[in-house]
């Protein structure tokens, strides 16, 4: 109960809009261009946006979310979780309000945290959410059982449509390739091996593949990150990556798919108790008719056919 | 005057007094089978009327003015049997006294020797004081010695030579080497054997010893007669003997041949009356073959077909039957004669303590509703029926002794009464049984605090009305000093016979108050996951079914359920939520909720149904047959947030007999394969404590219970292979469950938050040994095995 009462302080204060100060933190290409791209969505009617990072543990999605927002707005370190519950950070600029709802690593022990999912989706009731971002790592050379188990669970608490706002967003993204690899290659590998596994747990057909196929978003939140000559942030193949991210956001949110609304049918899925409950005298007739009377006969038949003793 | 004591085979049970809610009463049924006893006096006339006496299981009567009668006694003691001539005119042996030594007519007389021998024996005896190696005549030996025989001879003179011991003749004699006998004795015996009716001549010699003991020669001329070449058995049971007038001594040739003619004519009269008989072809046949075989009808043929057809008999069952005569001899006809035991009476006699006989509180269609058919009137006594009864009634649990005893019928000749004796067990009775718990504390020493009292407190009150409805109610508490802790009480009512006690149809209506506390299954942990905290769910309520039992083992069982259902954590606290250990060594409550309303308490009413129906059998003690089980729990929407559910389960299993084997006791039994099939399901509501959990000794071997997950609907397959190995058996067996995928439809999910795989496999083998069933299980899903020891069978 206790977590409960916490979760909703916690959401009741992050309620509170701030102003989007982060926003003049930004170098003047990326102001610009973010001030374009928020324009295009009042454009379209969209003045909230609503964007959940879910993900690993420790795979940078708090770093990601402070990157968005162009200031400290979670706390990060580089050995713990530090985030317990889910964080929603909101703040609004001109009549825009953004939405970014950091989550708890979704791992626990080598299995799918149900727990961090059912806080989740606590959290997220009677939200809409407009973009999800999948954060994994770049710089992880392999994708296994646990990847997929972490889609899976995804896609079973918030419906397979969620993929159609799905962005994967890989951080870590200036390393330097193994040996015998151009950075290209390498980054266009990774994320196929990814999607392929988002696309096999979201359960996503192969005639679909075409018409939602998932964007995959290169990030480095490291202050360490090469900048080029406007001073933005800019990956190894030399894109800026903020303004390439929020414009992917954009393309996402405008692309003509609806956003997620979450609502308590959404999170306890459809209630298994009242599945077939309309049936069930159909069934108990079934049985008596179908069941219960077949036996009876084969009594009556094991009686007839018993074999009498010698002596009667 | 021959009397025969009853030869009755009395079978009796005696049940020691039963405890209470205990599982294994025991009960000790003894099946006693007394030996008759014989007692008999010399027959001193030739000519007599009545041989039996009242005593005797059968009364034949037999009157005839010019034959001998005779009579034998097998060493088995049941049966006696009566020679008869084909009526009159002939004479048999030397008693017969009117010539005829050919004997175209017969009776014969039968004695029962035994008991001369015995009561007269002693150490002492004379020698006797003639010189060695003569032979004496008996009547020429002095009536004042006891001789003692060293060894007994018989002599054929038709064939001139001595006969072996194993000859049929040794059994009528009851004289024995090594015996001391004086001359009446010797005499008595003589006189024995010639009314016998089997000897046309006989004559018995002493030959002295140089020891001072004789040896004893029985010269004989067997009776023979015609060969025959037909066989008939008829059942003379319950049929008045045939009078027969009194032959004077001095009637004309003419009024003899009339005689014997009215005779005759009587006795095909009496054929034709009497009823058919038991004896199957098949044994009628073989006896035909024999008479076919021996040519004359010699008297040792008919003993031996008397064995025969007696053996027939009492190997089936019909321990009453007896050969009592054999007619129309001198015919081409062999007729036999069998009194097979009717029943002309049931008695059911209650006694007390003391075994005085007693008005007994239980009414009596309670007792003849257990009776085969084949023990009411009219039916042939058959020792199995006996027997089938004592089971049946020794089942009511309401005697302590029963007997069944077949007594001959004083006023119906060859009838048999059949008399049921029971002794009543004590209608109230009370327990208290008081155990002691110590739990070691820290540092391996009991704590004072450890030491609790506990115990039982029972009663039962049986047989109300004599209708065998009872009441009974227990207590039970590990700390009487606490008892809240931990109570378990259960009081119930049972009221057969339903629909009347004298209606074939057999229903029993039960109802109880009940109490019970189980571990919950789906709150256990998936393999490597550490100790989930259990959940014990304790259930409180009433219950009120009717079960209705088609056969011993088949029945449908139907009734109500109404009951509380708490669910609660190891420290007894109420608990909505399952819990979990979380990775840092937290503990935390938030897991699948354990009940319906979601508070840790759930109230609900549903009605149940079982029909299980059950043609298993053993043969040569390794079960064979088909067992098919439907469970059904249908809620009424009554309880706590409307419980609707239909909830149902099938089980299948066979046994399937692999090779045909001779059943019988000691006999191998046969290798067994076992086909197992279980389906589980629910619709509508379902609680986690009602949720179908796969894993367990009873569900898939080689799992903990609940280790492979818990779902809504399930399916278990099992194969087994049993191979019988000297008294015991080796098996082999290969088990699946499945959740069909339903894990995710019980709410909150318990197979998946304790992380278990939802289905498994498993293979393993064993040995059973006596009770326990030791056993080697793979689990498939982790790859290891490990050794099990069970209690029970896995079917």
């Amino acid at each position: 109960m206790l977590d409960v009462v916490i979760i909703y302080l916690v959401s009741m204060a992050s309620q509170i809009i701030r102003e989007w100060a982060g926003i003049q933190q930004f170098p003047a290409a990326t102001q610009s261009k973010l001030l374009e791209l928020l324009g295009k969505l009042k454009q379209e009617n969209v003045s909230t946006l609503t964007i959940l990072v879910m993900g690993k543990g420790g795979v940078g999605k708090s770093s990601t979310v402070n990157s968005i927002i162009g200031e400290r707005a979670v706390a990060v370190s580089a050995f713990q979780s530090e985030t317990p519950r889910p964080v929603m950070v909101s703040r609004s600029r001109a009549g825009f309000t953004l939405n970014v709802i950091d989550t708890p690593g979704l791992v626990e022990g080598g299995y799918v945290n149900n727990q961090a999912l059912d806080l989740i989706k606590k959290f997220l009731l009677n939200k809409t959410i407009d973009v999800l971002l999948y954060v994994d790592r770049l710089d992880a050379y392999r994708v296994d059982n646990l990847d997929k188990q972490i889609v899976k669970a995804i896609t079973d608490s918030f419906g397979k449509e969620i993929w159609r706002r799905g962005i994967v967003v890989l951080t870590h993204a200036q390393l330097s390739p193994p040996d015998g690899l151009t950075y290209d290659e390498f980054t266009s590998r990774r994320s196929e091996a990814l999607l392929k596994i988002v696309r096999m747990a979201a359960r996503i057909r192969k005639q679909e593949i075409q018409a939602a196929s998932i964007p995959v978003v290169l990030v480095e939140n490291s202050g360490r990150c090469n900048k080029n000559e406007s001073d933005e942030k800019i990956l190894p193949s030399g894109t800026a990556w903020i303004p390439n991210l929020v414009q992917t956001i954009t393309d996402a949110v405008l692309s003509g798919s609806k956003g997620i609304l979450v609502d308590q049918k959404l999170i306890e899925g459809p209630n298994p108790n009242n599945r077939g409950k309309v049936l069930i005298p159909v069934i108990l007739a079934f049985q008596y008719f179908f069941v219960v009377k077949r036996i009876q006969k084969w009594i009556k038949n094991d009686i007839a056919r018993e074999s009498r003793p010698s002596w009667s | 005057m021959a009397s025969i004591a009853a030869p009755g085979h009395a079978i009796s049970v005696n049940r020691s007094h039963r405890r209470l809610n205990s599982t294994t009463t025991v009960t000790s049924a003894t099946i006693k089978s007394k030996l008759p006893t014989f007692s008999s006096s010399q027959n001193p006339k030739p000519y007599n009327s009545n041989i039996f006496a009242s005593k005797t299981l059968h009364n034949v009567i037999k009157n005839s003015t010019a034959v001998t009668v005779g009579l034998y006694a097998l060493s088995s003691g049941v049966s006696h049997v009566l020679l008869n001539g084909n009526g009159g005119g002939g004479f048999g042996g030397s008693g017969g006294g009117g010539g005829g030594g050919d004997g175209d007519g017969f009776w014969s007389r039968i004695f029962s020797p035994a008991a001369i021998a015995g009561e007269e024996e002693s150490s002492e005896w004379d020698s006797h004081g003639l010189p060695a190696n003569i032979v004496v005549q008996l009547n020429k030996l002095s009536g004042f010695k006891k001789y003692k025989v060293s060894d007994i001879l018989f002599f054929d003179r038709r064939r001139r030579s001595t006969v072996g011991t194993e000859d049929s003749f040794f059994e009528m004699l009851s004289l024995r080497p090594g015996g001391v006998y004086t001359k009446a004795q010797l005499q008595k015996e003589l006189e024995t054997l010639a009314t016998s009716g089997m000897f046309e001549k006989v004559d018995l010699d002493a030959k002295t010893n140089p020891d001072g003991t004789v040896g004893v020669t029985i010269s004989f001329l067997e009776s023979t007669w015609q060969s025959a070449d037909k066989f008939r058995c008829i059942n003379v049971g319950l049929m008045p003997q045939s009078k027969l007038i009194e032959m004077d001594a001095d009637m004309t040739e003419k009024e003899k041949l009339e005689y014997f003619r009215s005779q005759e004519k009587d006795y095909r009269r009496r054929i034709e009356r009497s009823r058919p008989c038991l004896l199957p072809v098949s044994v009628q046949r073989e006896i035909l073959l024999m008479l076919k075989e021996h040519g004359a009808v010699s008297a040792r043929l008919l003993q031996k077909i008397r064995d025969k057809v007696q053996q027939w008999y009492h190997y089936n069952g019909y321990a009453c039957a007896q050969v009592v005569n054999f007619g129309n001899l001198n015919t081409k006809e062999v007729v036999c004669e069998v009194v097979e035991g009717d029943i002309t009476q049931m008695v059911i006699q209650f006694q007390d303590k003391l075994g005085n006989v007693c008005e007994g509180n239980t009414q009596y269609p309670v007792v003849r509703r257990e009776m085969p058919k084949q023990l009411r009137q009219g039916q042939v006594f058959n020792i199995e029926a006996g027997k089938q009864a004592l089971r049946n009634i020794n089942s009511l649990a309401l005697f302590s002794n029963i007997e069944v005893n077949p007594r001959p019928d004083e006023k119906n000749e060859g009838g048999i009464i059949v008399e049921i004796k029971l002794k009543e067990l004590e209608q109230k009775s009370a327990e208290v049984s008081t155990e002691w718990s110590i739990v070691p504390g820290r540092g391996g020493r009991p704590t004072l605090a450890s030491i609790q009292p506990g115990g039982t407190v029972s009663f039962e009150h049986r047989n109300l009305h004599g209708l065998n409805r009872s009441v009974l109610g227990s207590v039970t508490t590990s700390n009487f000093l606490n008892p809240q802790d931990d109570l378990a009480f259960k009081l119930e009512y049972v009221h057969p016979y339903l629909d009347g006690v004298c209606n074939s149809r057999n229903r029993t209506l039960r109802a109880s108050c009940f109490n019970s506390r189980k571990l919950s299954p789906v709150f256990t942990g998936g393999p490597g996951v550490d100790e989930v905290p259990p959940i014990w769910v304790d259930r409180a309520g009433l219950k009120a079914n009717i079960t209705e039992n088609f056969t011993r083992q088949s029945k449908f069982t139907y009734g109500l359920v109404m009951e509380e259902i708490t669910t609660r954590d190891e420290s007894s606290h109420i608990s909505a939520r399952g819990q979990r250990v979380l990775p840092s060594g937290g503990i935390s409550v938030d897991g699948p909720p354990t009940t319906l309303s979601e508070t840790g308490i759930d109230r609900m009413a549903f009605l149940q149904a079982n029909i299980t129906r059950d043609n298993t059998k053993f043969v040569n003690g390794t079960i064979v047959g088909e067992r098919n089980v439907f469970q059904l729990d249908q809620g009424l929407g009554v309880g706590s947030k409307f419980p609707f559910f239909n909830r149902h389960q099938l089980t299948m299993t066979r046994f399937v007999q692999l090779k045909q084997v001779e059943e019988g006791a000691g006999k191998a039994p046969p290798p067994v394969l076992i086909l197992h099939g279980h389906y589980g399901g629910c619709v509508g509501d379902l609680p986690s404590y009602d949720a179908f959990t796969l894993g367990g000794p009873y569900s898939v071997r080689g799992y903990n219970m609940g280790e492979i997950g818990a779902a809504r609907n399930i399916v278990e397959l099992a194969v087994e292979l049993r191979i019988p190995v000297r008294n015991t058996h080796v098996y082999a067996f290969v088990e699946h469950g499945s959740d069909l995928g339903t894990s995710k439809d019980v709410k909150g999910n318990p197979t998946e938050v304790y992380r278990r795989m939802g289905h498994g496999s498993s293979y393993g083998a064993g040995v059973k040994l006596g009770l326990v069933r030791a056993e080697y299980a793979v689990d498939h899903n982790s790859g290891t095995g490990a050794i099990f020891f069970r209690f029970g069978e896995r079917f």
